[in-house]
């Protein structure tokens, strides 16, 4: 065998050590313009993959015009938009009208800086690690980018002056919000084990063997939360509530026409391409996987792309094969469901980083927790049965005092 | 580590994605035509005029839904700095961290039974209301000729 160890992770940042020189800088802008792009290409060729897998699956020969295979097809629609009429419609607040679109791709562009997509190499006596830039707060940086992300959905909704904007919007940012705790609970199990923020650290920590990577060694169930919460979070099939075309229009982008319009769309593939990117640094090791002596650099930047690829299919599997889930389904799986499992699943691992037995007793605990959520939710849905078959008919809940007074608020429901 | 060095590369993409959007957007200003007329401008209402304002509220429970992540949010922020330090802090972390999670697991079972997450509209319960003596063929079916408007 010619497999050789990648290196995932020196000591020290080395790029900055001897603080910012011109060298420096001139690869700090190097790694940005890659980054970008390289970016922009992937959205590109993503938008074409998600339509051609699609269609097959739907038995259709999708986008075929444009170029070979229609591998043309995104930059046509893309110049095409170019030339549309961009329209600012007469009711909207005109500056965060503008400004929406930016919120929306701006943290696309920069979530994806600290995905690891290489090891690490040596350019003119630096040592540069495969990344766009490796912060110390790593992975928070992330979720941070993910948030004002909300804002970007949520005011382009708001300030349209229209009704279905308005409503995707909200919906939107309700549904981004139940799934950011689901997103954060996991990155934390994740950061538990490889005991740093910075995805260079997350990465090394999964190196030695496959059975290492997160997704087994926590047990798959943070992988599988972590997956479906970014794919609520993305807004993508089946959690598309915010478009929701069969009902609201197109949702919070309903009133956007033009490249204004695009923005968002570019925003939305960028965001699924970082998000499948970041599961595989999270919870697949990124870069990791077996080397050769020739090319050394290139093994892991192959094996980070093909892992991508995988999740990036995945991603336009589910959205071809789910149909979209009803409002309340949505929330209660976020909330009752998926918020507390992964609270629970993070304190296990966290006993059994003690010892056995207090993860069997941190289990425990969890189980009976997990009977009196059950409980609650019972409690809830007997309540609201009682209010539905005649108001004032509510039947006290035994051993809930103080419900009662409270269940007033329950009856101005629309 | 430590310094901001290395947010230097996060700086430099900023400023060119800006410039990469607002250069697109305004190629866009510049290429495509500008017609504007009042029915363009009208929110979008499948081209039926429209009668109504926007609406300015919506379900007070979204302010709830928020309210309560805000709860769960701030319980991620402490979670992440223990999970860093985790590895030092032994058994004493572990009891901290559970208690944390309990008091805040006992407020958000309180919410949830008192359906602060529950969505959608009451359902009515409906009874069904069966004939006494069922449906049998003799009930349901009219034969010809029986009733006494039908002409012969």
């Amino acid at each position: 065998m010619l497999t050789a160890p990648v290196v995932l992770l020196v000591d020290n940042p080395p790029l900055y050590a001897h603080g910012v020189g011109l060298a420096v800088v001139l690869i700090d802008l190097v790694r940005v313009l890659v980054g970008l792009v390289a970016l922009l290409g992937a959205v590109v060729m993503m938008i074409w993959f998600e339509r051609k897998v699609i269609s097959d699956m739907q038995n259709r020969i999708g986008p075929n015009r444009a170029g070979p295979f229609g591998l043309l097809q995104t930059l046509a629609d893309g110049t095409k938009l170019l030339f549309k009429e961009d329209l600012l419609p007469g009711q909207a607040d005109r500056t965060v009208f503008r400004l929406a679109p930016f919120l929306s791709l701006m943290p696309a562009f920069l979530i994806f800086t600290v995905v690891p997509i290489g090891g690490v190499v040596t350019i003119a006596h630096h040592v540069v690690d495969l990344q766009v830039a490796d912060p110390p707060i790593g992975i928070l940086l992330v979720l941070a980018l993910g948030s004002v992300a909300v804002y970007g959905t949520m005011l382009a909704g708001w300030s349209s002056g229209s009704k279905y904007p308005l409503l995707g919007s909200v919906r939107a940012s309700a549904q981004m919000i139940s799934y950011e705790a689901v997103l954060g609970i996991t990155v934390v199990t994740v950061v538990l084990e490889a005991h740093g923020l910075t995805t260079r650290q997350i990465v090394a920590s999964q190196a030695a063997h496959f059975w290492d990577w997160n997704a087994l060694r926590l047990g798959v169930v943070p992988f599988v939360l972590f997956f479906i919460a970014s794919t609520a979070e993305l807004n993508r099939p089946p959690f598309d509530l915010a478009e929701g075309e069969s009902e609201l229009g197109g949702g919070f982008h309903t009133e956007y026409s033009s490249f204004r319009f695009a923005t968002f769309f570019m925003a939305e593939f960028m965001n699924t391409i970082t998000m499948s990117a970041i599961v595989v640094t999270l919870f697949f090791g990124g870069p990791d996987g077996p080397g050769f002596h020739v090319v050394r650099w290139l093994w892991p930047i192959l094996w980070f792309l093909g892992k991508t690829l995988v999740f990036l299919y995945v991603q336009v599997w589910i959205r071809a094969a789910l149909p979209r889930l009803r409002y309340d389904q949505l929330m209660d799986l976020g909330w009752k469901v998926m918020i507390p499992l992964s609270l629970a699943w993070l304190l296990v691992v966290a006993g059994v980083h003690q010892s056995t037995t207090w993860g069997l007793g941190v289990l425990g605990g969890c189980v009976v927790a997990g009977g009196l959520l059950f409980q609650s939710v019972r409690v809830a849905r007997r309540r609201r049965e009682g209010l539905a078959s005649g108001g004032s008919s509510f039947e006290p809940v035994p051993a809930a005092p103080g419900l009662r007074a409270a269940a007033t608020p329950g009856k101005v429901e629309d | 580590m430590g310094s901001l060095d290395s947010y230097l590369p996060i700086l430099f993409l900023f400023v060119l994605a800006f410039g990469f959007t607002a250069f697109s957007l305004a190629a866009s200003k510049l290429l495509a035509p500008q017609r504007p007329t009042a029915a363009k401008e009208a929110p979008y209402e499948c081209g039926i005029v429209p009668s109504h304002e926007p609406p300015q509220r919506f379900p007070v429970r979204f302010y709830l839904v928020s309210m309560i992540f805000v709860i769960f949010d701030i319980e991620v922020i402490f979670l992440f700095p223990w999970a860093v330090v985790y590895g030092q802090l032994g058994r004493f972390g572990l009891v901290e961290i559970i208690v944390f999670a309990a008091a805040v697991f006992f407020s958000f079972v309180y919410l949830v039974s008192n359906g602060a997450l529950d969505w959608g509209p009451l359902k009515r319960v409906q009874r069904v209301v069966r004939p006494i003596g069922g449906r049998t063929s003799q009930s349901t079916v009219r034969r010809i000729g029986s009733s006494s408007d039908e002409a012969a």
